[in-house]
């Protein structure tokens, strides 16, 4: 198998602080990959580099075989992007988002296709039609997930995917994002939650103050620190970089 | 698909709502409010003026003596009476000037009172003194400058006419003092002089019977209402643009529509059309709202239209497309200025504040438009007029009808200057990371943000 991602020495500073502080890991193709790591260890920043939003202060980006910043134009056609916390316009329907969205990539019949197939991804049926300040959360997630996934990326970012949601939409999420997986897109994700990306994620890499911390499998993790589940694995990789 | 087409269609899908059409009818209707308590505004007097007297009779002879006091009035002391009582001052006889203009000579008057800045010339015939015994009305004519730009600009017309009114009191009082008893002299004593030929310079040229204030309620219809569409277009402009930013950002919208596969300048041109055709769409109602309202005020007020392209006061062709290239500019940097401004904002609620330094540089003009003129600032106003981009849509069209292209050609010159700038900062800002991560990155902002926010609770794990 290829790599979908590499990332080699990735730094970022905002102003006179480091952010992200050499950063080096390669997601192979097909993978759901994990990135945890506390609250400000850099995530966010480390996916924003990798979907050209921001500019990494040294270091390079690889998305299947593209440089992201020589050849940003062809990385933002093979990648999608789905930020923590994101939101739709407000004052669209469900239908209009994903009208506007599609726009960008197909025309003509492509286009027709691209939307219905995200309606019915959406799961929202008659409500695609409502305006999107009355979705609820899960709805919306479900709109935007739709929405990150209906031009087929191969290599789809998520950051906080099932933040906020309940118990039965995250699942419904979870399930969606393997379905993905096994038609072949690669998957990268942050996540707060322990429990998910232990049983969604092929391998986990978490960071810390911007530094690499530790890359594995969860099974491989669990063996190297001698714990019962990520959580444990969690807390134990902060306490001995704290130290 | 063109790209262009669909950030724009979204984008004024979004912006025209039933809010948004209710709200320019909210301001159409305070704006015509407004215009009519400015209507009372014009009435009310100011500073004393300069008044030049013809007259070849001798001011020190005796006009008449009321015989009920044996006060005697020469014309000299009924002027001065007449000044202190329009404008309450000690010393009338500094305001007051004797003019060395022939009678009937209209060039001649007008020459002088333009070389000494006479607001209003009165043209008194030397026949005064037999017309008061023979109880023949005289007619008093006067000479005006019309000093074009906002509502004092008229003022001068009613110096003259409460001037007129106050000189007829106080001969009017004297005269009806002797009548008593003599019923026949009672008609003429209530008004011995008469009012008769207004003459107006305009641009040098006289003018017969008109009054500054006549012209100038008939060039309101275009000089008044002009700084206050302008001012209108450019807010709510800003505000669409930079509201439109906030909402991308707090929504994360933004980071989405970063990471399709299309230029950053596409997005930027795409809200920018948007914005500009929202502009244009109010721009026109607006103005449509304001000519049919500023009809009734004109002819409410004077009574009389004057047709201003005797007086060369009007718009070529040329002239016109002077003002829409000055417009264009304008509107294109108060765009740029609101990019910029929006690219800082984190949210709906910042972008509202970020609103109104574009609406303050819109509004102070305006108001100085509205209520002065470009030649009656101090030099250090009109630098700052001229500093304020939006100054120049305001103020081209009186200077193209009076005939004042340098100033319009620097207004130009300085705002192409002005446009080229901002479009430098908006695609290098645009390109940069400061649209996603805000200023707190650069080492001045982010030490200048730290001081008032209290340090981020980061690795608050630990
Ligand atoms: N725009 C910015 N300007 C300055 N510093 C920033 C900016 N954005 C993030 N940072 C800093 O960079 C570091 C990493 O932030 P980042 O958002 O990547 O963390 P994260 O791992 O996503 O955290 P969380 O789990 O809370 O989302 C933090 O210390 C944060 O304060
Ligand atoms: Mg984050």
């Amino acid at each position: 198998m290829t790599d979908a991602l590499v990332l080699n020495d990735l730094r970022k500073s905002y102003g006179e602080r480091e952010a992200v502080k050499g950063i080096s890991f390669s997601i192979k193709e097909g993978e759901i990959f994990g990135l945890i790591g506390p609250n400000g260890a850099g995530k966010t920043t480390t996916l924003r580099m990798i979907c050209t939003l921001l500019t990494p202060t040294s270091g390079t980006i690889t998305v299947c075989g593209h440089d992201n910043i020589a050849e940003a134009a062809e990385v933002r056609k093979i990648i999608s992007y789905l930020p923590e916390d994101a939101g739709a316009y407000k004052d669209l329907t469900g239908r209009q988002y994903l009208k506007f969205m599609a726009g960008f990539f197909a025309s003509g019949q492509e286009f027709e296709d691209m939307v219905s197939k995200a309606i019915e991804l959406s799961k929202l049926g008659e409500r695609i039609d409502s305006k999107v300040s009355t979705y609820s959360k899960g709805m919306a997630r479900r709109l935007l997930i739709a929405r990150a996934v209906m031009a087929s990326p191969k290599l789809a970012v998520m950051d906080e995917i099932t933040s906020g949601l309940d118990v039965m939409s995250a699942y419904e999420i979870r399930e969606f994002v393997r379905e993905l997986a096994r038609e072949g897109v690669t998957i990268l994700i942050s996540s707060h939650n322990m429990y998910e990306v232990e049983s969604l994620c092929d391998r986990v890499a978490m960071i810390n103050h911007g530094s690499l911390v530790l890359t594995g499998t969860p099974a491989e993790l669990r063996e190297e620190y001698c714990a019962n589940n990520l959580e444990e694995v969690f807390i134990k990789a902060v306490r001995g970089a704290g130290q | 698909m063109n790209h262009l087409v669909n950030i724009t269609k979204k984008e004024l899908r979004e912006l025209l709502t039933p809010g948004t059409i209710a709200s320019i009818l909210i301001v159409v209707i305070m704006f015509s409010a407004l215009g009519t308590a400015m209507s009372g505004e014009s009435e009310k007097e100011s500073a004393p003026k300069e008044i030049g007297i013809v007259y070849t009779g001798d001011f020190s002879e005796t006009l008449i003596t009321d015989s009920a006091t044996s006060t005697s009035y020469t014309l000299q002391t009924v002027l001065e009476a007449a000044y202190k009582s329009v404008y309450g001052v000690d010393n009338p006889a500094d305001h007051i000037h004797v003019m060395t203009a022939a009678y009937g000579d209209s060039k001649a008057i007008s020459d002088e009172c333009a070389a000494n800045g006479y607001s209003v010339a009165l043209v008194i015939p030397a026949e005064l003194k037999t017309n008061l015994s023979g109880n023949i009305r005289t007619t008093v004519n006067m000479y005006y400058t019309y000093s074009h730009g906002g509502i004092f600009g008229s003022v001068s017309s009613l110096t003259g006419t409460v001037f007129m009114n106050n000189i007829n009191t106080i001969i009017s009082k004297v005269l009806i003092d002797n009548s008593t008893g003599n019923e026949d002299k009672t008609a003429f004593s209530m008004s011995p002089l008469s009012a008769g030929t207004d003459y107006t310079t305009i641009n040098g040229q006289i003018c017969e019977g008109v009054t500054p204030y006549q012209i100038f309620s008939s060039l309101m219809g275009q000089s008044m209402i002009i700084p206050i569409i302008v001012m209108i277009i450019i807010v709510m402009v800003g505000s669409v643009v930079i509201s439109s930013m906030g909402s991308e950002k707090e929504n994360k919208t933004l980071e989405t529509l970063l990471t399709m596969p299309i230029k950053r300048t596409t997005v930027v041109s795409g809200k920018l059309l948007a914005a500009a055709i929202m502009g244009l769409v109010y721009g026109v109602c607006y103005l449509a709202g304001m000519m049919m309202y500023s009809n009734g005020l004109t002819s409410g007020l004077s009574g009389t239209s004057v047709d201003l392209s005797k007086y060369g006061l009007v718009m070529d062709t040329l002239d016109w497309v002077i003002l829409m290239v000055v417009l264009f500019l304008a509107i294109f940097c108060a765009l740029g200025i609101c990019m910029i401004l929006g690219a800082f904002t984190k949210n709906y609620k910042m972008a509202q504040t970020m609103t109104l330094p574009i609406s303050g540089l819109a509004i102070i003009p305006m108001f100085i438009f509205m209520f002065t003129s470009w030649e009656n600032l101090p030099a250090i106003g009109q630098a700052v007029v001229f500093a304020i981009p939006f100054s120049h849509p305001m103020m081209a069209m009186d200077n193209l009808m009076f005939g004042d292209m340098m100033l319009v050609a620097e207004g130009i010159a300085y705002l192409a200057i002005l446009d080229i700038v901002m479009i430098l900062i908006t695609v290098k800002i645009y390109n940069s990371d400061i649209l996603i991560t805000g200023l707190e990155q650069s080492k001045f902002f982010g030490r200048l943000s730290r001081m008032f926010k209290r340090k981020e609770e980061e690795n608050e794990y630990r």
